[in-house]
């Protein structure tokens, strides 16, 4: 080879990805023609270029992103309910993990009393209102109401967040059968309803029903919600929150 | 409170694993999924889901630096393809995840784009960082050879030299990579 092979040599991955300015390309054009190594050096380097695609530009930013601390939260809390659910597949009584799940779910003890229908669950076991402060304090908007249904024995517990004119909803919900079809209602002091997400109910393998935690939207301002309920698909509640 | 405090020490290990992928590759997880949603509050929930997913499959994470950032980065784009695919707009059920897996052939896309994604990303970071960085300002930030040699202080023949070098190391160590997907990855596809 000679040494302006060399020199060539050195152009081909700027070339391949595109960095030559036009002088520098041209002359690589002109090279490569009539040079049967560097076309074959070129062929393998573009497919090392299709390759580079598959990784996306911003794969090399390090460090934690700005501004997510309640992201890491909530990825944090998730952990620990669903630490909480495998628990309570290893057959731990119900009611211990309802609560411990509460607690993992409110937050900042950001804990807005469960309304009517907790007062009246005296047979269930109480909610635990002592929640560790262990985070961040949510943004300013942002509630956790949780209720259980004396009747069906379903608890739901619920974090919503204000958006402009509609809510995200993060709910946990437990002590509804397998195989239930389930949906989460959002209704509006107007009686206006919106289904905010649906969901199967999955079999545990002592056979009730498995914990859900999900997340969804509606188009109701928070502000207007008069409650939110869980519903099957013949229109039964299973339980329903005062908001 | 003294049970609030147990359970706090038993989740130690989880939360500290959790935290140090947010740590280490939460910036480029959420940077990514933001531009695939073009929605930040989407793009934290792919995030989330992104994070538990690999909380789930620990075994992952004993790879080098730059395959779990591969992995991380692959499940982002996936959670978000599937979203896209799943089109009505349900709530995630992740205590179940692993029950409601796409279909076969998606689940297969998604091994092989993960395998490559880690493959590939392992090698970038197996460069010596002179090499990554040139590879980084020409191909990923799109700079011409001028504009790299001047943000990053080096003459422009070595910028040439230095992005002929990264990109043909990279190709001898992904030549090198082993053929066919290997079994303990393919378990790990999500």
């Amino acid at each position: 080879m000679s040494s302006a092979q060399d020199g060539f040599a050195e152009l081909l991955a700027p070339y391949v990805l595109g960095a030559l300015d036009e002088d520098d390309q041209r002359e690589v054009d002109a090279h490569a023609a009539s040079c049967d190594e560097c076309r074959k050096e070129l062929a393998e380097l573009r497919e090392m270029e299709a390759m580079l695609g598959t990784v996306p530009p911003e794969a090399f930013l390090d460090g934690p992103p700005d501004d997510a601390d309640l992201l890491l939260q909530r990825t944090l809390r998730q952990v620990r309910d669903e630490r909480t659910a495998d628990r309570r597949r290893r057959s731990l009584t119900l009611g211990a993990a309802v609560a411990a799940s509460a607690a993992a779910v409110f937050l900042g003890g950001y804990l807005a009393g469960g309304g009517s229908s907790d007062s009246q669950a005296a047979p269930a076991p109480p909610p635990t209102t002592t929640g560790a402060p262990v985070t961040a304090t949510p943004p300013a908007g942002v509630r956790a109401v949780s209720a259980t249904d004396p009747v069906t024995g379903a608890r739901l517990t619920l974090r919503m967040t204000p958006a402009a004119g509609w809510v995200r909803l993060n709910a946990a919900v437990t002590g509804i059968p397998a195989g239930e079809r389930c949906r989460l209602v959002v209704v509006d002091r107007s009686g206006h309803r919106e289904v905010a997400g649906s969901w199967v109910v999955g079999r545990a393998p002592s056979g009730g029903g498995k914990g859900a935690d999900l997340d969804g939207s509606a188009a109701t301002a928070a502000q207007d919600i008069a409650s939110v309920a869980v519903e099957n698909d013949h229109g039964k509640t299973y339980v329903s929150a005062s908001v | 409170m003294s049970q609030l405090r147990s359970r706090a020490r038993q989740s130690t290990s989880d939360e500290a694993l959790v935290r140090a992928l947010y740590e280490e590759h939460g910036r480029a997880l959420l940077a990514y999924a933001t531009r695939l949603t073009g929605d930040r509050a989407a793009a934290e929930d792919v995030v989330q889901e992104t994070l538990i997913r690999a909380w789930r499959h620990p075994e992952v994470l004993t790879n080098g630096k730059g395959s779990v950032r591969g992995w991380l980065l692959t499940v982002t784009r996936n959670i978000v393809t599937d979203r896209y695919r799943a089109k009505a707009s349900r709530p995630t059920e992740v205590a179940e995840v692993s029950e409601t897996a796409a279909a076969p052939s998606v689940q297969r896309d998604h091994a092989e784009q993960i395998v490559d994604s880690m493959v590939l990303m392992e090698a970038l970071d197996q460069l010596s960082p002179d090499h990554r960085d040139v590879l980084v300002e020409i191909y990923y930030r799109g700079h011409t050879v001028t504009e790299t040699a001047g943000r990053l202080g080096i003459p422009e023949g070595t910028v040439k030299s230095r992005a002929h070098y990264a990109l043909k190391a990279l190709r001898e160590k992904y030549a090198r990579r082993p053929g066919g997907t290997p079994a303990r990855l393919q378990e790990v596809v999500v």
